[in-house]
């Protein structure tokens, strides 16, 4: 098979002559000693070789030298660095638990040497969020979210309230990889926009990557979103959770068999409806207005060599206006993952999984006048993974995935007085095989470089009908030419397409370093959007004979600092450009849904989004936190739109402003708050009005597309955090909850979503013409204060 | 979408905000209109045209004189004239008897325009319409936040073979309604090609279609009828073309505003029919259609 025909190339790679002298190797799991979870990224320094190496997904960590005495460091943001001396003389396993810091007030920290810190990372372009900024940063209607803390970091925007999903340097919401425990999420919103589909008590990790992406992943063009969820404390019982306005968590995990395996169960539910129950009738007549998501894990270490995690996501959200019409949809993932060490220095970990995204509408209220809309994407996917630990300079990734996708963009049934019509539209079936292979390798001291290459294959198969379509003036529906019908299993069109990746960092000085990036992403499904903000009936279509791959190219280049005697200041600029071809859009009055010839109503063309993205982080102290301000412009060329040339995107915003802060007041008070102004949304305007037929018809004279900016968005959130009391009369207390205070929004400014033009909403006389307005909606338009109570025991 | 709007009574939450503004727009030339939706009545035919205004600028749109107007009938090939009446951009044309008319089911039109140094044209075909069996009123009791009301519905079976298009018209006791969120098209029996319901009866909330959903000033809705009112409904045909102009009208001017601007398209022009012989000549925007009528109405009696 395709995976295997790389492994060769891993020959290549030159052992160093110091290999010649016998060497050991130390490896071996970091976890948090307070339950066991495993540290994502925690460093593991050796001081006298100024070498280290950062713990994985699965906290497992390899590092090779000669036998002899060191002294090793381990340490992770927010824990107590363990140092320990030891005496190597032949391969040694070495665990690890940390413990985490004590102390509300958050003095100076020592981080550790200087050196030290330089082990980390050749990373570039990434932001990692730790899960309690998360918890701390001022949310929407009081409810802690990852997406909105995401909107924090540079590059990160949205082009509103109530839009699902997030842009990554102007790449649109359908192409950000986002990835929950390996398993794909298609929609990662509830309720539109608002909140995201990750319940903050279960999360153990969020990382970004924005650029630079490492050649085990692959399948979209802007970014990667890697969120990790806990395991479940494998040491006690724990209950986390808490009732905000509008969810209620609660979180339970702990150990089967102490320090050997766990799981965790974390629930959250939305209850607006279950409290106005009782105050109206509206939900008597099997209305229902809910959202909630439900995480399952457990994981068992079977023994040193072997770990299994077995994981299932399901989330909801359901709307009925009665018990017989209605929409939902929700995501569904069960994955099953092998963790084995083949030798000290080979890791791996095998996936497999199962994921479904989907939507239901039905509405009418009798069986003779009725329409039922389901729609769905089904996963399968297999994906091996392989790290060798080469020696002290190298470490070689490899591997492959294999996703075998299902897409049902409707199946649809109407009835209409008693006679049933099936519209259904024809299943499509692919096959996406991928192998990979890259190496980061530590040139000199100064010098890491990372790169690889991943190899994809697509393939769009039968049955299924495929459909050529006559080319007309660009912008008109295209009229279908011929229907070719295939059988199971026949390839109706294949692609293949090689990924070159590759990064390296300079260390200029033990504290600043220069790091850049090139990297070729290929996308091979589509999320066809004709509408102001992405929302959950937007469609998700596989690349065709007629609809190719998106490619990007993009390159980054950056210079990051870390300031102060102690580091706390960290410091960068990022400038990043990146150019994107078979880039999708529609031609106007476009009819997506529940339309198998979609195709003829879509238009390809080239995309650019450059930018360059300034922070600054304080990262210890009472007073911490960060600015961040990005400059950036990302627009479309596409044959049929705008005259052919160049136009904005909907979320193409110039200016990005963000400010987080927080303070501890005191012992058991914290503040937090944040700002954020951004700038420049485009709309199109019309230049005039005509009148057919009594209706008001808006019309821009020039056929510009995004001709406007939308006034600028500012908002600032503020909340408040008090501690529960650590002792009751005397004694600690088991239950460590908090109440967090928030108010969004506080100067409740009217923050511009959209302006539209439409006619007065009057009955006009025969004979008169219609009046024409121009309105401007704010999709939150007012102070939002909540209050919210989580408990943990 | 037509199923936003019982949602949005759902979702009250008080949060969104508009507010009305006045914003500048780029200058341009006005553009001609067409505005030219024919029937095969045996009554006087009406092409309006008259040029765009500036979008904020309120009142009846300028007319265009002096224009030669003509339709032709490609299947008899008979040619129409359409004289100038005394209302500037009014062309008309009246039969000569009480059974003249445009043509018949299936004759190809062509409209020829010339205004100035330019000469439009636009093709369109005569299709057929249903006839419209009844149309019935039916009760609903108060339930949540809806009081009693009563909407009708129209009942016709439309005709088997696919590629019909309608625009279905109401009056309510003789007011057009005539809202962009009132406007009521078909394709075949359900609402666009792709979904393609055909040879059936007219679905749901086409049929119901003809019932308008206003609010009072606080927000709460009006009965569509109320005993003693009387509902009088037309069926004109559509060809594909003029199906498929309504059908992005509709998108570009039945906006809501408030959540279903999430859902909304943002604005594009909408296509047009009416093309200049020369290729590199002036735009214009409007629609030619010729269309069969059928027509039923009823009073809502206790």
């Amino acid at each position: 098979m395709r995976f295997f025909i790389l492994l060769p190339l891993l020959f290549l790679i030159q052992p160093s002559f110091s290999q010649v002298l016998t060497k050991v190797t130390i490896n071996g799991y970091v976890k948090d000693a307070a339950n066991g979870e495993a540290l994502i990224g925690a460093t593991v320094y050796v001081k006298s070789l100024g070498d280290g190496a950062v713990t994985n997904e699965y906290g497992f960590y390899s590092i090779t030298l000669a036998p002899g005495q060191y002294e090793i460091s381990y340490s992770y943001v927010g824990f107590v660095t363990q140092l320990k001396i030891i005496e190597v003389k032949e391969n040694l396993r070495q665990d690890i638990e940390l413990a985490a810091e004590a102390g509300q007030l958050e003095e100076v920290v020592v981080t550790g040497e200087l050196e030290q810190a330089n082990a980390q990372n050749t990373e570039m372009s990434t932001n990692k969020i730790d899960i309690r900024t998360i918890l701390k940063v001022p949310s929407f209607f009081g409810e802690a979210d990852v997406l909105r803390s995401l909107q924090l970091m540079p590059g990160v925007s949205t082009v509103g309230e109530g839009a699902s999903g997030f842009n990554v340097r102007g790449g649109n919401v359908g192409q950000n990889l986002v990835l929950l425990d390996e398993a794909p999420v298609y929609n990662t919103s509830h309720l539109f926009g608002f909140f995201s589909v990750f319940n903050p008590d279960a999360v153990k990790d969020v990382k970004l990557y924005k650029g630079a992406i490492p050649s085990r992943y692959g399948g979209r063009l802007a970014s990667l979103l890697d969120v990790r969820m806990k395991e479940g404390n494998s040491k006690k019982f724990e209950a986390t959770g808490g009732i905000g306005t509008v969810f209620s968590r609660l979180a339970i995990e702990a150990p089967i068999v102490k320090d050997k395996a766990s799981f965790i169960v974390a629930a959250r539910r939305s209850y607006i409806d279950v409290v106005a129950r009782p105050f109206t009738d509206i939900f008597d007549d099997g209305a229902a207005l809910n959202f909630y998501d439900l995480t399952l894990k457990t994981n068992y270490n079977i023994n040193k060599k072997n770990r299994i995690y077995l994981s299932g996501y399901f989330g909801r959200d359901v709307f009925l206006f009665d018990k017989r019409q209605g929409f939902n949809w929700g995501n569904a993932t069960t994955s099953f993952r092998w963790n084995h060490l083949y030798s000290d220095k080979l890791f791996s970990n095998v996936t497999m999984l199962f994921s479904k995204y989907d939507y239901k509408l039905q509405f009418g209220e009798t069986d003779l006048d009725k329409f039922t809309w389901n729609s769905s994407i089904k996963n399968f996917i297999l994906k091996p993974e392989f790290t060798w630990f080469l020696n002290s300079q190298n470490e070689v990734t490899f591997g492959g995935e294999a996703i075998y996708y299902t897409f049902e963009p409707a199946n649809a049934v109407g009835v209409t007085n008693g006679v049933t019509s099936d519209i259904s539209v024809p299943q499509r079936y692919n096959l996406e095989m991928s192998a990979f292979m890259g190496n980061n390798q530590r040139i000199t001291d100064a010098l890491s470089v990372d790169y690889g290459l991943r190899f994809s294959h697509f393939r769009y198969l039968g049955p299924g009908e495929s459909y050529v379509f006559n080319d007309t003036v660009p912008g008109l529906r295209r009229t279908l030419k011929e229907t070719t019908t295939y059988e199971r299993g026949e390839t109706i069109a294949s692609y293949s397409n090689l990924q070159p990746r590759a990064s390296f960092k300079w260390q200029v000085t033990p504290v600043n370093s220069i790091k850049g990036s090139y990297n070729r992403m290929v996308q091979y499904l589509h999320l066809i959007s004709n509408t102001t903000a992405s929302n959950p009936l937007d469609v998700w279509t596989p690349t065709t004979n007629n609809i190719k791959p998106e490619l990007a190219d993009q390159f980054t280049l950056g210079y990051f600092s870390d300031i102060g005697a102690k580091r706390m200041w960290e410091a960068s600029v990022e400038v990043y450009y990146r150019q994107t071809q078979n880039q999708i859009d529609y031609i106007d009055g476009a009819d997506l849904l529940i339309n198998k010839l979609i195709e003829g109503v879509l238009l390809g063309g080239k995309g650019r989004a450059y930018g360059a993205e300034f922070y600054l982080q304080k990262k210890t102290g009472r007073l911490n936190g960060w600015v961040s301000y990005t400059l950036a412009k990302t627009e479309l060329k596409v044959n049929g739109i705008n005259h052919f040339e160049w136009y904005p995107t909907r979320f193409d915003q110039r200016h990005n402003l963000k400010v987080a802060a927080f303070y501890d007041l005191s012992k058991r008070w914290s503040v937090s708050g944040n700002f954020i102004l951004t700038t420049g949304t485009p709309t199109t305007f019309p230049t005039s009005r005509y009148v057919v037929q009594n209706i008001l018809i808006p019309l821009n004279a020039f056929d510009s597309r995004n001709n406007v900016r939308i006034p600028a968005y500012h908002r600032l959130d503020i909340s408040f955090k008090l501690e529960g009391r650590e002792t009751k009369k005397g004694k600690p207390r088991k239950n460590h909850d908090y109440w967090m205070f928030s108010v969004y929004n506080v100067y409740g400014r009217k923050n511009p979503f959209s302006i539209y033009f439409s006619q007065k909403d009057e009955r006009v006389p025969m004979g008169l013409s219609p009046d024409s307005q121009a309105t401007q909606l704010a999709i939150v338009g007012t102070v939002i204060p909540s209050i919210s109570y989580n408990f943990k025991f | 979408m037509k199923f936003t709007l019982p949602f949005i009574f759902l979702i009250a939450l008080l949060m969104s905000c508009e507010t009305i503004i006045n914003p500048e727009l780029e200058k341009t030339e006005p553009v001609l209109v067409v505005d030219a939706w024919l029937n095969s009545q045996p009554k006087s035919q009406n092409i309006k045209l008259m040029q765009t205004q500036p979008y904020f600028d309120n009142g009846l749109p300028p007319g265009v004189s002096s224009a030669t107007v003509s339709v032709k009938n490609e299947t008899d090939s008979r040619i129409f004239i359409f004289n100038e009446e005394a209302t500037t951009g009014n062309y008309s044309w009246t039969p000569s008897s009480a059974t003249d008319s445009l043509g018949k089911t299936g004759d190809v039109f062509t409209l020829t325009i010339t205004s100035g140094s330019d000469t439009y044209t636009a093709n369109s075909v005569l299709g057929r319409v249903p006839s419209i069996d009844s149309i019935t009123f039916t009760f609903e009791p108060a339930s949540g936040f809806l009081p009693d009301y009563y909407y009708a519905e129209f009942w016709a079976n439309e005709p088997i073979g696919s590629g019909d298009a309608y625009w279905i018209k109401a009056w309510r006791n003789d007011t057009l309604l005539a809202k962009p969120s009132e406007m009521n098209i078909a394709y075949d029996a359900g609402f666009t090609e792709s979904g393609n319901i055909d040879g059936v009866t007219f679905i749901a909330p086409i049929r119901q279609g003809i019932s308008p959903f206003d609010t009072d000033d606080d927000g709460q809705l009006i009965s569509p009828y109320k005993v003693g009112d009387s509902v009088y409904v037309e069926i004109h045909s559509l060809s594909k073309a003029a199906f498929n102009f309504l059908f992005e009208v509709q998108i570009q001017t039945d906006r809501p505003g408030g959540f279903a601007e999430l859902f909304a398209a943002p604005l594009a022009n909408v296509h047009t029919n009416i093309t200049n012989t020369n290729p590199s000549g002036k735009k214009a925007v409007g629609f030619f259609n010729i269309g069969m009528i059928s027509r039923n109405g009823k009073r809502l009696i206790e």
